[in-house]
């Protein structure tokens, strides 16, 4: 029974949080002053504010609430993850600063537009947008509906899950909505420093709880002499050739060394998503992606990830009643007013991703797909506030799939990562692969998808509701699928990159091809250093997040039935993780600043100024075209029902 | 474009919501505890904050705002309140009144230092010296 007095601290602290979200919001809607600034922030957030805001959109809440789980579940049998922060980092420094310049210079504020100028593909426009809505209602939806319950938990009962999630999702549309993206940037930093507070609050909790590190430890090895603990401090193979999950069962675990790299793949698909680029072109100058991604991201988001985040797993694998949820149970009993606090830094961390996925799903449905093919004649004011309007209804729905497709939500959920990972190459087109034509882009990423759709739940789970079983299941050979995808994206890339014309780009991507080339050629010494970089880089890939990751099983010690021989003191892949992250910051560092790829370039970027074109009317067509699209959808859905009814199990 | 007093104002919000409430979260735990030690941690954090508000200032050369040093003084003032009326009501222990002790002193000592080194000690007198106008036809 919880005490009544104990309950009041967290409503008390989630005032607090609407009062200061409150606040910021005003602040942001008076720096708007009109509707012109409201998408992007007149592209003018502070370097540091969106450093703090993309590494804490990167955290959110999953690291917390799906990766503590994870190791709590399986331990360290998929130790990928823990190198997430240098995962994430890798694509910031890949892309980031590229992707500025030539947002800069054309004058772009997302990532569609990026794709609309550059490849002129309206389906890799629509891939974005949809990738946006993923983000926004199936992976934000899914840590939403986790915290709706922990509230449930922590209210004993006297909040439902349906009320939590309401009032989270009115508290989200009430800051997006009004405050656009500068309110999002600007609570994103308070957001930011709760979240990384309360992952390190908590797994200080843990520990403490534990009886201290030696102590965990000596938990950790007593559990490595049960049967079958040794898998949990060990990774089972490079590969299994196994039909996938649900569809054959796996000797031993299922989790693999080629599980964590595909796993690493489908973590830097979120820089590779419209969310990041929302943030990167958003910012006013590109001298922080840099630090950003080499000590924040890497350094603080990659430790709160080793450490805490392994911390808070491991003290619920040795005691369940230390889980996420029963720790703060307990802290709920003892010391309301810290599960208070730490609880609301989850919240924050959820809210931050979720709020940034509605602004850039309900912008891109507006301002890429209604706009330009239905209403071009739409006014700037009605845009934003139809923009809202669509924030709203996509927050409604989150909520309501929440509460009553939870299934759906959470297959929905796993398809953003991996999805949004099959847009690296047409970003890699725009931002080193000259050679990747529009037509080879667009088709990979087609093929990206389908590779994915094909081996997660969502796709098969269609499929043999439509009739058609698959032979395999989820992820097949131990593989994610976001790098079946790759897979597939990268063969498409290749042979239509091969038979197309390489110069058939328009204007705007010839001059941003011209700009980048002329602005950010490599220094000598980064040209220099360049086989040095890419070895370093591929070794430890390798070694942290790939095949390497068996010499991780026994390089700091033994694990066997005895419990093992634990060198320092610590699982030895754990160990081999926390040598790697610190390495990993050091070849983030490196790609950074010495190989000049996010480096601070400081300079004035002229807009570039298109050949002028006379515009026709097109109301008559666009009212056409949207009747079109209201006929076909109708007619699909009338197939889809009609196929089902036939074939359908 | 945001501003260096926005950027100023997200640094004081994001210290306080760390700094400020794991101080006060300690205090708290520390009064149900009855450990001086747990109090003095919190105050060590309040004071910590600060101190970090006090840097950002330097940084971004601004003071405190007005609604900051209301709030300050408020907070005090219902701070102190509290106090009294438990000191008052008997029902504090030795732990609860030392760790309050502790906080005031070191609030008041440390607010007269940063008027010190900010003013020097004659103009951090003068802060609280108003000078009324004296109008011609005053009662003379």
């Amino acid at each position: 029974m919880i005490n009544a007095g104990n309950l009041v601290w967290l409503p008390l602290y989630a005032l607090f949080y609407v009062a200061v979200m409150l606040f910021w919001t005003r602040v942001a809607a008076r720096e708007n002053g009109n509707h012109e600034t409201y998408f992007s922030a007149g592209h003018s957030l502070s370097p540091w504010i969106s450093a703090l805001t993309l590494a804490a959109a990167s955290l959110s809440g999953w690291f917390l609430l799906g990766g503590s789980a994870e190791i709590a579940a399986r331990g360290f049998a998929q130790p990928g993850v823990l190198q997430a922060g240098i995962v994430l980092a890798l694509p910031g420094v890949l892309f980031f600063k590229r992707m500025w310049f030539v947002g800069q210079r054309l004058r772009l504020s997302s990532q569609a537009e990026l794709f609309h100028s550059y490849f002129d593909s309206k389906f890799l426009v629509i891939v974005s947008v949809v990738v946006a809505v993923v983000f926004a209602v199936g992976f934000a939806g899914l840590q939403l509906r986790a915290l709706s319950e922990l509230i449930g938990m922590l209210s004993g009962g006297m909040i439902s899950p349906l009320v939590a999630s309401l009032f989270l999702g009115v508290v989200l549309f009430a800051y997006v909505g009004i405050g656009g993206m500068r309110a999002v940037g600007y609570f994103g930093v308070i957001q930011s420093v709760l979240a990384f507070t309360a992952i390190v609050g908590l797994a200080g909790f843990a520990l403490m709880s534990s009886g201290g590190f030696a102590a965990l430890n000596a938990g950790l090895q007593t559990l490595a002499q049960s049967p079958d603990g040794g898998g949990l401090f060990q990774v089972a193979g490079v590969i299994r050739f196994s039909a996938g999950l649900g569809r054959d069962a796996v000797m031993g675990h299922a989790e693999t060394a080629l599980t964590s790299l595909s796993v690493a793949m489908a973590f830097m698909g979120f820089q590779a998503s419209p969310l990041a680029a929302k943030i990167v072109l958003s910012t006013r100058n590109a001298n922080g992606f840099a630090a950003g991604q080499t000590w924040v991201m890497a350094g603080i988001v990659g430790g709160i990830i080793a450490f805490g985040m392994a911390i808070i797993g491991t003290a619920g694998l040795i005691n369940p009643q230390l889980s996420l949820g029963g720790m703060l149970a307990q802290l709920q009993a003892a010391s309301p007013w810290f599960m208070a606090w730490l609880f609301l830094g989850a919240v924050a961390g959820v809210q931050l991703l979720a709020g940034l996925g509605l602004l850039t799903a309900g912008e891109g449905l507006v301002r890429h797909i209604y706009k330009p093919y239905f209403h071009s004649s739409l006014s700037r004011v009605a845009t934003v506030n139809l923009t809202r309007i669509v924030i709203a209804l996509l927050a409604l729905v989150s909520v309501l799939m929440q509460s009553l497709t939870p299934v759906t939500l959470s297959a929905l959920g796993a398809l953003a990562l991996p999805l949004a990972f099959q847009l690296w190459t047409p970003l890699l087109g725009i931002t080193w692969l000259r050679w990747i034509t529009p037509a080879a882009a667009t088709v990979g990423v087609g093929f990206g998808i389908a590779g994915v759709l094909l081996t997660e739940t969502m796709g098969y789970e269609v499929l043999s509701f439509l009739g058609l079983e698959l032979p395999w299941g989820r992820w097949p050979w131990t593989i994610h699928s976001a790098a079946w995808g790759m897979a597939a994206n990268i063969a498409a890339v290749l042979i239509i990159s091969a038979i197309t014309n390489r110069n058939a780009f328009g204007a705007e991507a010839q001059e941003a091809r011209r700009f980048v080339q002329s602005t950010l050629r490599m220094g000598r010494r980064a040209r220099v250093l360049s086989a040095a970089a890419w070895s370093v880089a591929l070794a430890w890939i390798f070694l942290a997040v790939g095949p390497g990751l068996v010499f991780g099983n026994f390089a700091f010690g033994t694990v066997d039935a005895s419990g093992g021989a634990w060198s320092v003191g610590m699982p030895s892949i754990w160990a081999w993780a926390l040598l790697f992250w610190a390495l990993g910051v050091g070849l983030i560092w490196f790609l950074s600043y010495k190989m000049e790829m996010a480096s601070p370039y400081l300079m004035d970027i002229p807009a570039y100024e298109p050949p002028r074109t006379l515009h026709h009317d097109q109301t008559r067509v666009e009212g056409e075209r949207l009747r079109k699209l209201v006929v076909t959808g109708a007619l699909a859905f009338i197939l889809v029902v009609l196929v089902a009814f036939s074939f359908g199990s | 474009m945001s501003t260096p007093k926005t950027e100023r104002d997200l640094l004081v919000f994001s210290i306080w919501a760390v700094l400020g409430f794991a101080g006060l979260a300690f205090l708290l735990e520390g009064f149900t505890r009855d450990s001086y030690f747990v109090c003095l941690l919190g105050t060590a954090l309040i004071v910590a904050a600060f101190v970090a508000h006090i840097i950002v200032n330097f940084l971004f050369q601004q003071g405190f705002r007005p609604g900051e040093t209301v709030l300050g003084i408020g907070a005090f003032g219902v701070l102190t309140f509290t106090f009294i009326a438990g000191v008052l009501s008997g029902s504090m222990s030795m732990v609860d009144y030392y760790s309050g002790l502790t906080l005031f002193s070191i609030l008041i000592v440390g607010f007269i230092a940063y008027l010190s080194t900010r003013h020097g000690l004659r103009g951090a007198f003068s802060r609280f010296h108003v000078k009324t106008a004296v109008s011609e036809d005053s009662g003379r």
